[in-house]
């Protein structure tokens, strides 16, 4: 009897398999709705593709499981490599796989201007809302009251809202799903690849921590799925976000998405005014 | 040949150029802005990419995304840039990755005197990084050598598979001076993996870098900065794997040396009095020896033009004659740690140091060192 | 090798006078070092700007005397004056109230004042310089002209020609390689 082959494993090298992620992890159903996207994109393989990743568990997903050109940097610059690559071969599709800390805490500063030049980069952040490679402390994403390793007697640090944050930057596409969301999740890769391919992607994809986490509060990845799923309301319009954050839930969905040129293609007009005034 | 009028920094620019820079990534700082500005405006114009990054972190990492897109690649700092984008060179090195870095130094640490020359920065363009790391540094001492020594940097970077320092300072950075520009500069591209079963990580031979896969080409490359075996599969673990890279990357650039060490002797074989110096200083120190000459001191100069590798032999043999080694630097001390290492045992050392205020030098410091006692 | 120096506060175009005068230098084939240090802030401040001149390059352009030092004002001295004790003529602006042995005075910034090229003292003192046939006023006027304020700075120059009549010969002596 033959077993047809997971989508997944044409996009992964399999001598490197299994994954280091502990059981359970969430980063498989971020790689898989990745993955899935790309199938039903008609994606063969991934040699115009690079990605680029910074230090953590999350950075491991393309490095090197993904089948493909992939840099793993250090903690906090895969926006910043990502960014070099992405001008010095504008052909590439540059992806940007990082955890919550290394986007958005040491690494922020790069976050946030990558998106103020709409840069063509796809940027997904896996937030697990701890920094779990190095054993459970708080990240910038951490919720309230929560214990960490470093918070032991309850967060006390209003955590950051990413994607709301990116909103108002000129960041061309902006959505947050929870693992529990797959199929939307894939929707959201699946438009990030094709129809809006240009400019400043980000994709916040709510992934609690298997062991920081979910078997600090006593849950099992079932049960945890179970309650994000319960958790998640999907917004229509941005409007509704604090809404339904207020009511302690969490808000999903895509919340920008703009066809504005990317940082390529204006510096490509600023190159060619270059080109002209010095013709002159 | 065009001979044109340049400050060093103009010098640095009109370098990478030349030898075929096309990707610059900086963030402002005095002293070296204007190589920046220079890019700014000839890269877009030339089919180059410019970006004014975030900060340091951002520049060092950019460039060396670009280079592994294939790019010729470089930044320009200062001492506060160059020391936050230690930790990107560190990882250069590791991932191989070749790239030119320009550090114009003013006096620190911090932001001291911003618009001030020193040489306070020869120990950390050496050893900045954490880790077991080596990668060639060198010192212009003129515009006419930033033009020089950018350009071999490149060469350096390109053959080697490394990050490449070039140190120079606010003196030869802002001094302006008459440079002359080669017609055509020919610096061999790296060399890509026959196929993707040749190791982009390893090399049966350590002096030889191993051949660079750009992206994009279907090699599948895995660049990491974590510990890696020869086809860039991370092993974190082993000792083996640990050492034989560590040690490969180390000895790439040590057992060069021969290749990399570029110095200049001037004066007399069985000098008495010896100076040993890099970077702008040696402009006076080269007027010192011919004052000291012609006061019937048998004297020479050692200019140091490659910082490191260190080619012991060269140095311990040029001073063994010397009974006085004089040691002018910019700096309370850094250069003199190899002349004590490496001079006769029974040597007079004599520092010169003096740095801030934008005041260099002099000749005749450098002459009464010599003939007098230590300062 | 020879030099010439420019001394005095930040705002008086004394960094521009060296590169005039490196420019200058240069198209009449020499080779040429110019480097400029401030003092405390660049306006006000104290200001040197100097260019070592040489037929073959130059060995050394940290130099600690100069062949011509051209004073504009007093903020530039203190904190070199063992370099212009050491060098071969002084010129200060008459309103300079410093003595030295080395030193003759002009009325640069008088000049500027009467004849309406307020804040040319540079381009003056460019001009005495070349009195003396060391700077070609062609070629000077030629590099000038690729700088803002043309009109103006040849006004300044043709005053600096005329006042440098008198200390022609000094010049030349100190600069002539
Ligand atoms: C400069 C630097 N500081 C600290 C570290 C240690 N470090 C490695 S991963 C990490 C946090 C990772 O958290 P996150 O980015 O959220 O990724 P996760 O492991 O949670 O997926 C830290 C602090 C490092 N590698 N480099
Ligand atoms: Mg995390």
């Amino acid at each position: 009897m033959s077993v047809a082959k997971h989508f997944s494993r044409k996009y992964l090298r399999e001598e490197v398999l299994p994954t280091p992620f502990c059981p359970g992890c969430f980063n498989g159903v971020v790689m898989n709705a990745m993955f899935k996207a790309m199938e039903e994109l008609g994606i063969e393989d991934l040699r115009n593709f690079v990605f680029v990743s910074g230090i953590g568990c999350s950075s491991w997903i393309p490095n090197p499981l993904i089948r493909a050109d992939s840099l793993h940097t250090l903690h906090g610059r895969a926006v910043a490599v990502a960014t070099g690559v992405k001008l010095a071969n504008p052909r590439l599709n540059v992806v940007v796989i990082g955890g919550d800390g290394d986007l958005v805490a040491i690494g922020g500063n790069h976050l946030l201007h990558a998106a103020r030049r709409n840069m063509d980069l796809l940027v997904v952040m896996v937030n697990n809302m701890v920094y779990a490679m190095t054993r459970g402390q708080l990240a910038p994403t951490t919720p309230l009251g929560f214990r960490t390793a470093t918070t032991p007697y309850g967060n006390f640090e209003p955590p950051i809202n990413v994607a709301k944050l990116l909103i108002n930057t000129n960041a061309n596409y902006v959505a947050r799903w929870c693992v529990s969301n797959f199929h939307k999740l894939k929707q959201s890769f699946k438009e990030a690849l094709s129809e809006v391919s240009k400019g400043f992607r980000f994709i916040e994809v709510v992934a609690p921590c298997i062991t920081y986490v979910v078997r600090y509060e006593g849950k099992t990845p079932g049960q945890k799925i179970k309650e994000l799923r319960e958790a998640c309301v999907e917004v229509k319009s941005i409007s509704e976000i604090d809404d339904v954050e207020r009511r302690g839930k969490i808000a999903v969905g895509v919340f920008k998405k703009e066809l504005k040129p990317g940082y390529v293609e204006l510096y490509e007009s600023y190159a060619s005014r270059a080109r002209e005034a010095s013709q002159k | 040949m065009v001979r044109a009028l340049l400050s060093g920094n103009e010098a640095v620019a009109e370098g990478a150029l030349a030898a075929g820079c096309n990707f610059f990534a900086g963030y402002p700082i005095t002293p070296s802005s204007e190589i920046m500005h220079y890019m700014a405006r000839e890269l877009p114009k030339r089919g180059g990419s410019f970006i004014q990054a975030e900060d340091e972190l951002a520049a060092i990492n950019m460039v060396i995304g670009a280079s592994w897109a294939g790019a010729r690649a470089m930044t320009a700092t200062s001492g506060p840039g160059f020391s936050l984008m230690q930790e990107g060179l560190g990882y250069a090195i590791m991932t191989e990755t070749p790239l030119v870095i320009v550090n114009v130094m003013r006096a620190g640490p911090a932001t001291g005197q911003a618009t001030k020359a020193a040489q306070g920065d020869l120990m950390q363009a050496r050893w900045g990084r954490h880790g077991d790391q080596m990668i060639p540094v060198l010192a212009p001492s003129s515009p006419q050598e930033a033009y020089d020594l950018t350009i071999e940097a490149f060469a350096i970077a390109e053959e080697l598979r490394t990050p490449v320092v070039v140190l120079s300072d606010e003196f030869i950075a802002h001094g302006r001076e008459v440079v002359e520009l080669r017609e055509k500069v020919e610096i061999p591209s790296r060399r890509k993996p026959r196929d993707p079963s040749e190791p982009p990580f390893g090399s049966p031979d350590p002096r030889i870098a191993p051949p660079m896969p750009p992206l994009g080409e279907g090699y599948y490359v895995i660049v990491t900065g974590s510990t890696h075996n020869e086809y860039g599969y991370r092993d974190v673990h082993s000792f083996e794997t640990h050492f034989r890279l560590v040690k490969r990357l180390v000895d790439k650039i040590r057992l060069n040396v021969d290749k990399l060490f570029r110095y200049e002797v001037l004066g007399d074989d069985d000098a008495e009095v010896a100076i040993v110096c890099f970077g702008s200083v040696s402009r006076s120190a080269k007027q010192a020896l011919r004052m000291l000459r012609s006061r019937g001191v048998r004297a020479k100069l050692l200019r140091l033009v490659t910082l490191w590798p260190m080619n012991d032999e060269v140095v311990r043999r040029e001073l063994r004659s010397a009974k006085t080694i004089v040691v002018p630097e910019m700096n309370l001390g850094q250069l003199i740690y190899d002349v004590q290492r490496l001079a006769r045992e029974d040597s007079r050392i004599v520092a010169v140091n003096k740095v801030g205020g934008g005041i260099p030098i002099y000749p005749s410091e450098i002459v009464e060192a010599a003939l007098g006692g230590s300062r | 090798m020879r030099s010439i120096a420019f001394l005095g506060r930040g705002g008086q175009g004394i960094v521009f006078a060296g590169e005039v005068i490196a420019e200058t230098l240069f198209e009449q084939g020499l080779y040429v070092a110019q480097l400029q240090s401030y003092g405390a802030e660049v306006r006000g401040g104290s200001v040197l700007s100097y260019v070592v001149f040489d037929r073959d390059r130059v060995e050394n352009p940290f130099i600690e005397s100069f062949s011509l030092a051209i004073v504009l004002h007093e903020a530039g001295m203190r904190r070199w004056m063992k370099h212009l004790e050491g060098s071969d003529l002084v010129i200060l602006d008459e309103l300079v109230s410093a003595e030295l042995r080395n030193a003759v005075k002009l009325p640069i910034s008088r000049v500027c004042v009467e004849k309406g090229v307020l804040g040319r003292e540079n381009v003056v003192a460019i001009g005495v310089i070349a009195a003396s046939g060391v700077l070609d006023p062609s070629v000077v006027e030629r590099v000038l002209s690729r700088k803002r304020g043309f009109e103006k700075n040849i006004e300044a120059l043709k005053l600096g020609l005329e006042l440098g009549r008198d200390v022609a010969d000094r010049v030349a002596a100190v600069l002539r390689l």
